[in-house]
């Protein structure tokens, strides 16, 4: 059986109870691994406690940031502060210009857009350019926050036409929005997206954006291609 | 006629019951997919169990995926929140009581 991975969980860290429940439920729907996203200032022993309290039920977790910068500038300054803190980087991209830049910089892994907002989608230039994933959070298309799903639609065509990686993900914080993996690919293969590149998009494309970085977080790689195989005995 | 089998695990604050869960179920459908939708769909409820809040659910082998879907965007609003969780799809009843059991 692959092993299903929810990169956007956004818990309510300082309610352990609320966490404990979101976990009940991600281990009952068959995750196997999920995205925390944490604020970038929370304490050591807090983001313990609760990867600590999802690890209780067998769910493995990465840390993950989201940004949601106004500015270029603004993106630019923390990408260079917490590049190397998370094991995610994620932009939730505001407007154009934060999104253009978003999508041609290597050190950012996922792309999202607010599916409520009709001023900032994804275009065919932003696609062209886009070095890591876009990501489709199905929370708000599970709450119906306006019309979603042609929003939804139009990004499966644009990713489809310009080969990009979808990343299917619930960006849920309470328990009622969880849903299995098989109605996720269900549900992205009603709004458009091929079921096998739904299935890649919950499975291999969020697992290897995490192993890829886990491996450029260890302390044996130097750059790309470069890596310490043996070091000297002291 | 062949059909299919999701076995369903309803996740909710108040307890459920059978009525109140074909409602839900037919509403949904009929809401995401119209009433030509409903009629391909044909999501019959088999079985619920309101003990364990599971559920079998049947419905025609070509649009298993619709019923799904379906099944994603029942959220129950803010006042009554639920989250139906689509466990295994089988051809077989037997195949998900093994799952229950």
């Amino acid at each position: 059986m692959p092993s299903f991975v929810d990169l956007h969980v956004l818990p309510h860290v300082d309610d352990i109870k609320s966490c404990r429940q979101i976990a009940q439920t991600l281990a009952l729907a068959g995750y196997s691994m999920i995205g925390l996203t944490v604020p970038t200032g929370l304490f050591h022993d807090r983001l313990a406690e609760v990867r600590r309290t999802f690890s209780d039920y067998d769910v493995e977790t990465v840390t993950r940031v989201d940004f949601a910068s106004r500015s270029r500038g603004e993106l630019l300054r923390s990408l260079r502060k917490f590049r190397t803190v998370f094991d995610i980087v994620a932009v939730k991209c505001l407007n154009d210009h934060v999104a253009h830049v978003a999508c041609r910089d290597r050190r950012v892994d996922l792309v999202f857009f607010e599916l409520e907002n009709p001023k900032v989608r994804l275009t065919h230039a932003m696609a062209n350019m886009l070095r890591g994933c876009i990501e489709l959070n199905m929370a708000p298309v599970i709450l119906r926050t306006g019309a979603v799903y042609g929003t939804v639609s139009r990004q499966f065509v644009l990713a489809k036409e310009h080969s990009v990686k979808v990343v299917l993900s619930s960006g849920l914080d309470r328990a009622e929005l969880v849903r299995s993996p098989i109605q996720m690919v269900a549900l992205a293969a009603t709004l458009g997206l091929p079921r096998i590149e739904a299935v890649k998009g919950i499975t291999s494309i969020p697992m290897s954006a995490v192993e890829t970085n886990l491996k450029k977080r260890s302390p044996d790689y130097i750059e790309e291609g470069v890596r310490v195989v043996q070091r000297k005995p002291r | 006629m062949p059909r299919r089998y999701l076995l369903v695990k309803v996740l909710a604050d108040e307890s459920v019951t059978e009525d109140q869960f074909r409602d839900i179920l037919t509403g949904a459908v009929r809401k995401s997919f119209g009433e030509i939708g409903y009629a391909r769909i044909d999501p019959k409820l088999v079985r619920f169990d309101s003990k364990r809040s599971t559920a079998i659910v049947a419905c025609k082998p070509s649009m298993v995926s619709e019923l799904e879907a379906a099944l994603s965007l029942i959220c129950g609003g803010e006042k009554a929140p639920m989250a139906p969780l689509v466990l295994q799809v089988s051809g077989t009843i037997k195949g998900l009581q093994k799952r229950l059991n």
